[in-house]
């Protein structure tokens, strides 16, 4: 029944996500409709965009672009080109998402642990996320050079960067969310710190969690992106973002479909967050409905 | 000081063999030498016999709860000392010599009814084997044979408090310390409960320490029923209940029942009056 219940859920999510998709190309049709072609001015500010076919493409024409034959490699369709870009870009994300997992997963339990840690670190994990990436980059990738791993761990190490922080937050807040009852309780266990954090405080913590994954999984995402885009030589969606957006003139619709692959990773990122929990709490309906 | 609590603690250890629960001059004083410092117990004396059942019950803020955890070294007593079984109380809590249940039955929301069970053997190291047989065994001593692969909320209230009892009682400790586990259920429940309680403490022959805020529960359920006072928490009167461990329903409407009933209520009273005066003349 429970089950039943969920799916429900579920569909009716996807098919809202649709109605908004739809939704949304129809305000842009209506407004290219309507819009002026060469856009217009009020009170003088320039502020109604130009709706000619080089500044908004026809919705149907930026779908239509991912079935034009790619350029340079004229024997694949522009997505099955951009199916290899994402493919490329997703392992490094999955990668990024798995360190950040590990270095905000490992800071939540030593700030949950000790709390001059936490004191100590809190504030450098939250200053770390001010830095742009852009800036790190090279920085990364110096490093990266001097110990001669291969350039795609920069991405990897970015995307950890990005991850780490909301994981971290999250976890930590979860490991520390836990009633004085269930403390008392594993206390009059003899139960020890460790023992306490894999038999209650780690469990307890999981709906508090996941926000923070699915926020990492998309950081995940961008963090590879922008790496592929500021240092090159990665060829994933970033890049494909970038050579797209060369052809703007001669294929306007073109760049849409390098952010379609884009968003489509993003989506498929949070969807596999989704999917872990949904399977780890899919006993915890309670829970999970927060 | 430290020698004459080790002094103490060696004699209580003597005197306890034996007996359940030993409390000699205990007093918990919290935030001592501040502003907050809150008087919870003071000189605290009380015995349970092994196969007693104890309750104790008090106005809030007279240290019952407070003494129930120090009784299940939870915190540790400013003066005075707790055996446990003949042993200092730390030493009974890392034998796991008591079990716990608390108002709210504090079931892991993400473990199954059996495994809720298994969780004290789990961290005693029993193997895979045992604990599915103890478990299966706690679930039908508490009346809930064919409930084990639930999870906890797809249980009701009344049924969760069974399975935070079996979990208590699962590795077998002979003392069992309950802290208002009845306390979040509606009165028919209750009772019911509470008749079970008893047939589940009679088949171990467990003892029990039990915080209430019910006089009837007191009662009912109890050999003795400690009265306690507060500011600073102290035992004010001791009721002996004498109608034997074989209590039925009709024990409820019995004239002796309620005769317990008012000696417990008069003894609450005369607790509160007495703290009052005091406080008229400390002024």
């Amino acid at each position: 029944m429970i089950h039943s219940q969920r799916w429900r859920t579920a569909a009716r999510q996807a098919l809202l996500f649709f109605v908004a998709l739809a939704l949304a190309a129809t305000v842009w049709e209506f407004y290219k409709l309507i819009g002026p072609d060469a856009g217009g001015t009020v009170f003088g500010w320039r502020v109604i965009p130009k709706t000619n076919d080089r500044v908004m493409p026809h919705t149907w024409s930026m779908v239509a672009e991912l079935f034009d034959p790619a350029i340079g490699s004229r024997d694949q369709l522009v997505w099955e080109v951009l199916l290899g870009y994402a493919w490329y870009t997703f392992q490094m994300s999955i990668a990024g998402l798995a360190v950040g997992t590990i270095i905000g997963v490992g800071l939540a339990v030593l700030m949950a642990r000790f709390r001059i840690v936490e004191r100590g670190l809190f504030p450098y994990i939250v200053i770390s996320q001010t830095i742009p990436l852009i800036a790190l980059a090279p920085q990364v990738t110096a490093i990266r050079g001097s110990l001669d791993w291969p350039q795609w761990t920069s991405a990897v190490a970015l995307a950890g960067f990005l991850s780490f922080f909301p994981i971290s937050v999250a976890t930590l807040r979860g490991l520390q969310n836990v009633p004085e009852a269930s403390l008392e309780l594993m206390n009059s266990y003899a139960a020890g710190w460790w023992t306490t954090l894999r038999k209650l405080r780690f469990p307890m913590a999981v709906p508090s969690m996941v926000p923070g994954f699915k926020l990492a999984a998309t950081a995940a995402v961008i963090g590879v992106i922008v790496t592929e885009i500021t240092l090159g030589g990665l060829r994933g969606v970033g890049f494909a973002t970038i050579d797209y957006s060369q052809k703007v003139t001669s294929q306007p619709a073109s760049v849409y479909a390098a952010v379609f692959a884009a968003s489509a990773l993003g989506l498929v990122m949070f969807g596999l967050v989704v999917g872990a929990e949904s399977y780890i709490m899919r006993n915890r309906p309670r829970e999970a409905q927060q | 000081m430290s020698e004459l609590t080790g002094q103490d603690n060696a004699e209580a250890v003597e005197v306890a063999a034996g007996d359940a629960v030993t409390v000699t001059g205990a007093s918990m004083v919290f935030n001592p030498g501040t502003d907050s410092q809150v008087d919870a117990l003071a000189d605290i004396d009380l015995t349970v016999a092994s196969g007693e059942f104890v309750s104790l019950i008090g106005p809030s803020g007279c240290g019952k709860s407070t003494l129930l955890r120090l009784i299940a070294n939870l915190i540790e007593p400013t003066a005075g000392s707790i055996a446990v079984n003949g042993k200092p109380a730390a030493q009974a809590r890392l034998d796991q010599d008591y079990g716990m249940a608390f108002q709210q039955s504090g079931l892991f929301e993400w473990r199954s009814v059996t495994k809720n069970i298994e969780l004290p053997l789990e961290l005693k190291g029993w193997n895979k084997a045992d604990r599915a047989a103890r478990a299966q065994e706690m679930l039908e001593l508490v009346k809930l044979p064919d409930r084990g692969m639930h999870m906890p909320w797809q249980l009701s209230g009344g049924q969760q408090q069974r399975v935070a009892i079996a979990r208590a009682l699962a590795a077998h400790p002979p003392l069992l310390l309950m802290d208002e586990p009845f306390g979040a259920l509606d009165e028919m429940t209750r009772e019911h409960m509470q008749a079970e309680l008893l047939q589940i403490c009679e088949a171990t022959n467990t003892s029990v320490v039990f915080v209430t805020h019910s006089i009837p529960e007191a009662v009912y359920l109890s050999t003795r029923v400690v009265v306690m006072s507060a500011g600073p928490g102290r035992i004010t009167d001791v009721v002996t209940v004498d109608h034997g461990r074989d209590r039925s329903e009709s024990t409820r409407e019995d004239a002796g029942f309620y005769k317990k009933i008012i000696e417990v209520r008069e003894a609450l009273r005369g607790a509160e009056l007495g703290s009052e005066t005091r406080g008229i003349e400390d002024r």
